[in-house]
């Protein structure tokens, strides 16, 4: 990697906020909030079986699908680690960074290699609690990508949406 | 069926006056002809249409003061025979019995037969049908009979039938005919009609076998006077029932109010005991049950009587559309008054009282309907003494569909939208063969069938066979693939009868009747793009019409596959699934519920494939199969992809046992899901779709 | 679950010939509902040579403490012992059929639940002591799990040889969860509640008798017990209120066979109907006191 001069990190940046703006994540979002965003971004790449987060464990990257696919898993002692969903690109990881209390709710593998736009968790803390206009615009995105999981979440819980149980009588 | 009147007969001019004696040559002359003359009796406190020998068995001086929930029989005396107006029983005892045997099948080994059963048509003579029961008969000819499929033995039998009317001259504290349009006058219908008054008959006839048993009674002329009696008789008689219920676009107002709080606190008093329906002349719905010997090899099934209000009537593998009392009266009630006329173009209700009388807590649908729809025409129902409910709860006041910005789609034909393609052949029943089976997923198998009958195999996309076994209920199986010599049904063990199919060996036998239903409508999609959604065991269905799509591929633009399961073990056709997404025209998206490390790909409900994507559905036409909450979340989802609701199609499923809009259990507001569906437009659906217990 | 309630279809199709091993026990019951079996006669032999029956003391000598394919299970859970067995019974088949009132709702007996089992025992018996009951007689579902469940007092046969032949052939039995009422119209028997003003239960009760008593004229005792949703309170506040009978005499219908299932037994609880002597259910017409 190339020492960062002011020249190489704006290319840098500008080049991060381009990737950023085409990601569904960032799509939505203003050009100041873009350009914070990408200050605070670096590129980084997880290599096919490598562990982001650990469920239960301390949160601290939140970040962005650019390619590849993310696999958030749960342990279920007797039957191992399922997968409950996927992070497509696009989309985001790490929620829990930016959200009390700071726990991992799954553990996060990439199961392909994947480019993602990573975000050291206690620097994104400090610049939204400084920042209210970046934590306005931020929020509600992430809200947005939550909620569409947990509307998932309950539609398979009810498993109504693809099978139902076998009756004997 | 009553033949027609000839032009010479004129069935409101009076030919004639019997005397009250003479009525047993009129008897004689019946049975002379071979009939049985069923007539009123006494029977347990009640009037029971039952076999008569001669006019003495006639419940001659007999009254019942009727009201909700209470029927008293008074002897007064006197020699009038049918002031007793309508008791608990109906003709339709007779033109369609509560129990019937309808098949025999017979299973050896793999081999199985189903032949009909025999029911010869006797013939009949019904003594006493008033007004009120007149069109009822014509209310279930036109259900059994003028529908696609026509109940043959109802037709042979009602073709046996006699019809000797009355008018009513008396009428009951819970008559309403008036105002169903029913009554008390009878007009047309019957072969003769009978006015009583004190010494004797007013005698009308309405056809020529009428006309024939005319000549051969001693007939006296007419007398202005008696004339006269008789006119004034009946239309005091309307006076006294005045007009209770305002039927002035009553199906619209009923239609409105389905949120209305009122239905709750009806089911607070509502038993869901099913005696109105049984006692009412109008209602069709039955059930078929197995009979069969301890082996089930020798199996008899046998049709009969059921209700809406039954556990078991809206109930699914997996569920009950109507769980509770107050989705079963609402659907009772609407049906009734509203959904009928969308289905026979008529009301269901004849006015004769007898769900009032009959109703152990005296239930008033007089009362329930003032109380729902409201009135156009004021306060009508304060016209009559209606019993207040014992425990009255404060309710909000009915919705006029006039007030409300749209009218509700219910209660017109739908608009604008595509219909479905019709069934084009009749159905036919085979016994196919199995040639061999695939499993596709632990409880899912595929069996491919030879020995179909030609009709079932020219099928379209989208339509289904009911499969049956002796000793087992019939099942409906989508067709998952039409083949040069045959189909394949893919098959989910979800129950006992299901379970025994997929235990079918090759060269076994089962019987299919189909084709039913509307298929999946391709034309619809010729110029367009199409986007396949569907989760689970939804895949059968769709394959077909994914096979159709594929042998003509040049006439679609895009053409997307959309396919979750709830695990990779559960995904059906697996090869094929290959194959498909191996094509550079078609794109294909999988997606299941949760997975083990071996699956690397996504995982997630179905309608995550498609949220995010970039393309614009503004030419896109859907297809849509699975649980009908998946159908629901995708609908939604596809609407956010700019696709209309009129160009997407889903294919519903409710309890059926017939398949052919008979027995009455798949109906969903106005519609008959195995007759008019079960594809359907969803735009077709609106005010249904999606809302709780209908 | 789908094998196990076809055991027969099961060994056949292994190509055995031995017969399911067929149970049949009794708790605290009058034993009717195990005649109801032996009164099948024809058809009872046609069962035997489907089943081995290893153990049914009414019938046979052969005796068997399990394991069992198919166990009939008649009567109530009144003594400690009774409490001990059928937990051990529950083991040793993979499908336990309740039959009859006492086994899937308490029975009658069940009414003493709503008084003091020990007063009972010292107006009844001379040494009370030597008596061990318990203070509840309660169905087998309060202890075991239950596979299925035949109602009545006694059960139907009908009902029995439907349940009989699903697990020959392996279907669902076709036992329907519908009021009394349809059968009653069915059959054309006049609504002895309408017609004849009398206390009827047939509406919140379940059917499978085939209307038996309304058929003779006189009011269901409900002793198939309450059906799916019996709205057991709107037919009780409508005695009350519409037809003026008094609260303990609407209770005491309620006080009969299937007493301790609900919701009759929270009819049985709020309205009394059990404390003193009174019109036996499904008795006479009510005092024509209301004005229609």
């Amino acid at each position: 990697m190339t020492s960062p001069s002011p020249d190489n990190a704006n290319d840098e940046q500008k080049a991060l906020a381009t990737t950023l703006r085409a990601t569904w994540f960032g799509a939505s979002l203003d050009d100041p909030t873009i350009g914070r965003l990408s200050a605070l971004a670096r590129r980084r790449t997880a290599k096919a079986g490598e562990v982001l987060l650990v469920e239960g464990g301390r949160s601290d990257e939140f970040g962005v699908v650019v390619t590849g696919r993310l696999a958030l898993r749960m342990l279920v002692p007797e039957r191992g680690m399922v997968t409950i969903l996927t992070v497509e690109p696009g989309d985001l990881y790490g929620w829990s960074a930016i959200a009390a209390p700071q726990r991992a709710t799954s553990t996060v593998v990439a199961i392909e290699p994947s480019e993602l736009i990573a975000f050291d968790g206690m620097d994104l803390r400090l610049a939204l609690a400084e920042d209210d206009r970046l934590a306005a615009a931020l929020y509600p995105r992430v809200l947005e990508a939550v909620s569409r999981r947990l509307s998932a979440t309950r539609l398979q819980l009810l498993d109504l949406f693809t099978h139902r149980e076998p009756e004997a009588w | 069926m009553v033949s027609a009147p000839v032009a010479t007969v004129d069935p409101t001019e009076p030919i004639g006056f019997l005397p009250r004696p003479e009525l047993d040559r009129l008897i004689e002359a019946l049975q002379a002809d071979g009939r049985r003359v069923i007539g009123p009796t006494i029977a347990d406190g009640a009037v029971v249409y039952d076999e008569i020998a001669s006019q003495a068995d006639l419940p001659a001086g007999w009254r019942a003061d009727q009201a909700p929930g209470r029927y008293r029989l008074e002897h007064r005396g006197g020699v009038r025979l049918f002031d007793y107006v309508v008791g608990p029983t109906a003709w339709k005892r007779f033109t369609f019995p509560p129990r019937v045997p309808i098949t025999v099948g017979h299973r050896d080994g793999g081999a199985v037969t189903f032949t009909a059963a025999e029911r010869p048509a006797t013939p009949l003579a019904f003594l006493g049908v008033r007004g009120c029961e007149l069109a009822a008969l014509g209310i279930q000819d036109t259900v059994l009979m003028a529908g696609p499929a026509v109940d043959s033995d109802y037709a042979a039998q009602r073709a046996e039938v006699l019809i000797v009317a009355v008018e009513c001259v008396t009428a009951a504290s819970t008559c309403f005919c008036t105002s169903m349009g029913t009554g008390p006058e009878v007009r047309s219908g019957f072969d003769l009609a009978l006015t009583e008054l004190d010494d004797g008959f007013i005698v009308r006839v309405g056809s020529p076998a009428g006309a024939d048993l005319a000549t051969r009674l001693s007939l006296a002329p007419v007398e202005p006077e008696r004339r006269a009696e008789a006119t004034a008789a009946v239309a005091a008689t309307r006076r006294s029932i005045g007009d209770p219920v305002d039927t002035d676009g009553l199906p619209a107002r009923l239609l409105a109010n389905l949120d209305n709080p009122h239905w709750a606190e009806v089911a607070e008093r509502c038993l869901a005991c099913a005696n109105c329906t049984l006692v009412c002349p109008t209602c069709f719905c039955t059930s078929v049950g197995q009979r069969s010997d301890l082996d089930g090899q020798e199996s008899v099934a046998e049709r009969a009587w059921d209700s809406c209000f039954t556990a078991g009537f809206a109930r699914v593998a997996g569920g009950n559309f109507r769980p509770r009392t107050q989705d079963r009266y609402r659907q009772w009630l609407t049906h009734k008054f509203a959904t009928w006329w969308d289905q026979f173009g008529s009301s269901g209700c004849v006015g004769c009282g007898r769900c009032i009388t009959w109703c152990p807590v005296g239930i008033d649908v007089r009362a329930e309907l003032y109380a729902i729809a409201g009135s156009r025409s004021g306060a009508r129902a304060a016209a009559i003494a209606i019993q207040p409910p014992p425990t009255p709860t404060p309710v909000g006041p009915p919705v006029d569909p006039a007030t409300m910005p749209h009218p509700p789609a219910l209660a017109t034909a739908p608009a604008v939208a595509a219909a479905p393609k019709a069934p084009t052949s009749p159905v036919r029943a085979c016994i196919a063969r199995v040639v061999s089976t695939r499993p596709e997923s632990p409880d899912t198998t595929t069996l491919v069938l030879t020995d179909v009958d030609p009709a079932i195999v020219a099928g379209l996309p989208g339509q289904f066979v009911m499969a049956a076994l002796p000793a087992f209920s019939a099942a409906p199986i989508s067709i998952s693939r039409y083949r040069p010599d045959g189909i394949e049904l893919t098959i989910r063990a979800a129950g006992p009868a299901t379970a025994a199919i997929t235990q079918l060996g090759r060269g076994d036998q089962l019987q299919l009747r189909g084709p039913m239903g509307r298929g999946w409508p391709v034309e619809a999609a010729y110029g367009h793009d199409v986007a396949i959604v569907t989760g689970g065991i939804g895949l059968a269905p769709l394959r077909p019409l994914i096979d159709a799509i594929l042998a003509e591929r040049e006439r679609f633009g895009d053409v997307r596959l959309y396919y979750g399961a709830r695990t990779w073990h559960d995904q059906l056709y697996g090869d094929e699934l290959d194959t498909w997404a191996g094509r550079p025209d078609l794109e294909v998206a999988l997606t299941v519920d949760r997975a083990g490390p071996e699956w690397f790909g996504r995982v997630g409900i179905v309608t995550h494939l498609f949220d995010r994507a970039t393309w614009d559905g503004s030419n896109t036409v859907a297809y849509v199969c699975g649980p009908e909450r998946m159908m629901q979340a995708t609908v939604e989802t596809l609407g956010d992809r700019w696709v209309a609701q009129d160009r997407i199609w889903v294919t519903l499923e409710r309890h059926m046992e017939c398949g052919v809009g008979l027995c009455g259990h798949c109906q969903m507001g106005r519609y008959f899901v195995c007759r008019d569906g079960p594809v359907f437009n969803v735009a077709a659906l609106e005010g249904i779709f999606g809302r709780e217990g209908i | 679950m789908i094998e196990r309630v076809s055991p027969v279809r099961r060994a056949r199709e292994a190509g055995s010939s031995i017969r399911p091993r067929l149970g049949v026990v009794k708790f605290a019951s009058c034993d009717g509902c195990q005649l109801t079996l032996l009164d099948l006669e024809d058809e009872f032999l046609a069962l035997t040579e489907r089943f081995e029956i290893v153990e049914f003391a009414e019938a046979t000598t052969n005796r068997s403490d399990g394991p069992y394919d198919v166990l009939l299970v008649e009567g109530s859970i009144s003594t400690p012992e009774q409490a001990e067995e059928i937990v051990r019974l529950r083991r040793q088949t993979p499908l336990l059929v309740t039959i009859g009132a006492c086994a899937t709702a308490g029975g009658i007996q069940a009414l003493r639940n709503w008084g003091d089992e020990t007063d009972f025992r010292a107006a009844v018996y001379a040494h009370p002591e030597y008596i061990e009951s318990l203070a509840f007689a309660t169905p087998i579902s309060d202890h075991v799990a239950v596979d299925a469940e035949l109602r009545g007092c006694p059960i139907d046969p009908g009902q029995l040889v439907e349940l009989l032949t699903s697990l020959i052939v392996g279907r669902r039995p076709q036992l329907p969860d519908e009021s009394v009422c349809l059968e009653c119209k069915r059959r054309n028997a006049v609504c002895v509640a309408v017609a004849g003003g009398f206390a009827c239960l047939g509406p919140v009760t379940r059917t499978g008798c085939g209307a038996l008593c309304p058929a003779y004229g006189r009011g269901c005792y409900g002793c198939f017990g309450p059906r799916e949703q019996a709205n057991a309170r709107g037919l009780a506040r409508h005695l009350q209120v519409v037809e003026g009978r008094a609260p303990a005499d609407v209770g005491r219908l309620f006080a009969g066979f299937t007493a301790y299932s609900e919701p009759f037994r929270s009819m049985v609880t709020e309205l009394g109907g059990v404390a003193a002597p009174g019109v036996a259910p499904g008795g006479g017409p009510a005092r024509e006191s209301h004005d229609a």
